[in-house]
């Protein structure tokens, strides 16, 4: 066992003595990951500002502020009137909202009042989005108080006041009808997607790594140094399959710690199951990257033939574009990045631990057994 | 200073790939602590033979004994007391000289304290100790020959295989091989030495065989070659060479 273990750790060593492959395999997974999720993840769709000026200051305004605040993508900007007609001159802002003096009072004894929107133009993209989104939170707002107000004076002075506010607050639950994004099937968060799809995508690189690693030795005459050593050809193997697959260990465990770290993705529970995962992802592309190694006769036929089979696998595996049905979605389940996407997506998520997985966990582990196998049966020393 | 007794037997050695005969029916014998020289052009079936010695390749026909072990049947006692200096700067160039030589010096049995000595010594040998621990990519042609040869005494072997030591290199360089390959002999080693420099060979070995088309077509110590072709005075081996297969050992 020593000497497959040596093999191991002077792979390893060659790797991180070469920074060029160091930042092939460990930085350029950290750019993608941040570059897919700045243009995808964590994102709200609508992103707008409201240039309010609030001439009021009564409980009304302030719980409509408030409530404007919260809504997912919209920011609040308060402006004086002076500055807002400024801003407005100046093109600096194109839609103002502008809340009444006494439009508290007013709504609380019944009547009607209004928020006035000044414009420059016609308000401008991000002024129409604001105005929909204040035009629907203010109805939501002032359709209780009105509520209110009309069945206090229906019922005349005499009606109890305190049991018509708690029967209006309690209309103001959930509505009837809820509208919900929803990204891919169950995991909502596209952080985790992402994150899955990115170690996956990287991970298979070790094939092409794997692969060129054993016809480099054949060509540069090492392989021929080492077989006639006292290192056998099994030991070889074991040895390369070794050091690629803690490569591609140690891969899935600095994206891992960067999702958990920067964005707390996921427990340390979910953490240790993925890595797990990831790590028996990492020797059946290993193994895969071995067959090539045993069938290629040159460098350029192992690169190749990865390449070929690592961009097979990622296109028809539905990893960035999901094949909901169809011969598509039959042909992904043939590929190891699907299994291993969905698996890390829902280890991540939460959605499913790593022994539910037992599918694919099967399908890996025959690959490892299998490819290994195959790879010493096609392996010649020369 | 050569011994009487064989260390090393062919016997009628073949070997084809698809249809090509890079080695026909080659037979000779290496003496103890005897430098051999196998000279040829180049794809005469020098580095072919080589390898059927060193276990690498299966010969098709022929039986192989290095020190009284039979290739066939005892590959892994053969690579015991065997050390291969392949004409490929077979070295991991990223890595230091020192981790080259550690690495392959465990690969052949050495412990860890064992392979770091033997390192110290081997580039000691070969004249690099200094550049122990830069990186090997940083090193001349000369050199990373010199480190090649000295991985490939690590094992300690009792028969080194140099197949082209002396390629693509500076005099400097080559001297200092010649040196050492002088006192490895005189230190008790046996060497098969390949080159196709003529004036190598008249220089270093004890005794030649003549390779070209993978047949063994001379074979004797330099001056009896010399002397086979009858011309006396200052014969070369070039003009054996030429004498014997008709065309310059360059062409």
């Amino acid at each position: 066992m020593l000497r497959p273990l040596l093999i191991a750790s002077i792979e390893l060593k060659r790797y991180s003595s070469d920074k060029a492959e160091m930042a092939f395999s460990i930085a350029l997974p950290i750019v993608m990951f941040a570059l897919m999720y700045g243009a995808f993840g964590g994102e709200p769709s609508v992103s707008v500002t409201a240039h309010v000026v609030n001439l009021d200051d009564g409980p009304v305004s302030e719980d409509l502020l408030q409530r404007l605040e919260s809504v997912d993508g919209v920011t609040v900007a308060l402006y004086d009137s002076t500055e807002a007609d400024s801003a407005l001159d100046r093109s600096a802002i194109l839609t103002a909202f502008v809340i009444p003096e006494g439009f508290s009072r007013d709504l609380r004894d019944g009547k009607p009042t209004r928020i006035t929107v000044k414009r420059r133009g016609h308000g401008g993209d991000e002024g129409q989005v604001a105005a929909a989104i204040v035009s629907g939170v203010a109805q939501e707002v002032t359709g209780g108080l009105m509520v209110r107000g009309m069945v206090l004076s229906a019922l005349g002075d005499g009606s109890d006041a305190g049991r018509i506010d708690e029967a209006v607050a309690s209309l103001g639950g959930e509505p009837a009808v809820v509208v919900r994004e929803r990204a891919g099937e169950e995991s909502a968060d596209p952080t985790v997607a992402i994150m899955a799809a990115v170690m996956t995508m990287f991970m298979m690189f070790a094939v092409s790594l794997n692969a060129q690693s054993l016809v480099a030795e054949r060509a540069n005459g090492t392989l021929e140094r080492l077989m006639t050593s006292r290192l056998t050809a099994n030991q070889l193997f074991v040895g390369k399959f070794l050091a690629s697959s803690l490569r591609g260990a140690v891969q899935a465990l600095v994206l891992l710690l960067l999702g958990f770290v920067a964005m707390r993705i996921a427990g340390p529970g979910e953490l240790v199951q993925a890595l797990a995962y990831a790590v028996l992802f990492g020797a059946a592309v290993s193994a895969v990257g071995l067959v090539i190694a045993g069938l290629a006769r040159t460098r350029d036929q192992a690169i190749w033939s990865a390449v070929f089979l690592t961009m097979l696998m990622t296109t028809f595996s539905g990893t960035f574009v999901p094949f909901e049905s169809g011969p598509m979605e039959v042909i992904s389940r043939f590929t190891l990045n699907r299994h291993a996407f969905e698996a890390l997506r829902d280890i991540l998520a939460g959605s499913g631990g790593i022994a539910d997985q037992g599918l694919g966990v099967a399908v890996l582990g025959a690959v490892v057994v299998l490819g290994l196998g195959a790879a010493r049966a096609v392996f010649r020393t020369y | 200073m050569t011994s009487d007794r064989d260390f090393l037997t062919a016997k009628n050695l073949s070997k084809s790939f698809g249809g090509v005969q890079a080695v026909n029916d080659v037979s000779f014998t290496i003496a103890e602590q005897e430098i051999f020289g196998l000279l040829g052009p180049n794809g005469a079936g020098k580095t072919t033979t080589i390898r059927m010695l060193a276990t690498v390749l299966d010969p098709d026909a022929g039986e192989i004994e290095i020190g009284s072990y039979l290739v066939r049947g005892q590959p892994s006692r053969v690579r015991d007391i065997i050390g291969v200096c392949p004409q490929e700067l077979a070295l991991y160039e990223e890595l230091s000289a020192t981790d080259n030589l550690v690495f392959f010096g465990r690969m052949s049995g050495l412990g860890r304290r064992e392979a770091k000595e033997a390192a110290r010594g081997n580039l000691e040998l070969v004249g690099l100790a200094e550049r122990a621990s830069d990186a090997v990519r940083k090193f001349s042609g000369g050199m990373k020959r010199r480190v090649n040869i000295a991985v490939a005494l690590m094992s300690r072997p009792k028969l080194l295989f140099l197949d082209e030591p002396t390629v693509g290199i500076d005099p400097q360089s080559r001297n200092h091989i010649f040196d050492t390959v002088l006192r490895l002999r005189d230190e008790g080693m046996t060497v098969l030495y390949t080159t196709h420099y003529m004036e190598e060979a008249d220089r270093l070995c004890d005794r030649i065989g003549i390779i070209d088309g993978g047949r063994m077509i001379a074979l004797g110590t330099p001056s009896e070659l010399k002397a086979s072709i009858g011309k006396g005075g200052d014969v070369t081996l070039e003009e054996v060479f030429l004498s014997l297969t008709g065309r310059s050992l360059r062409d």
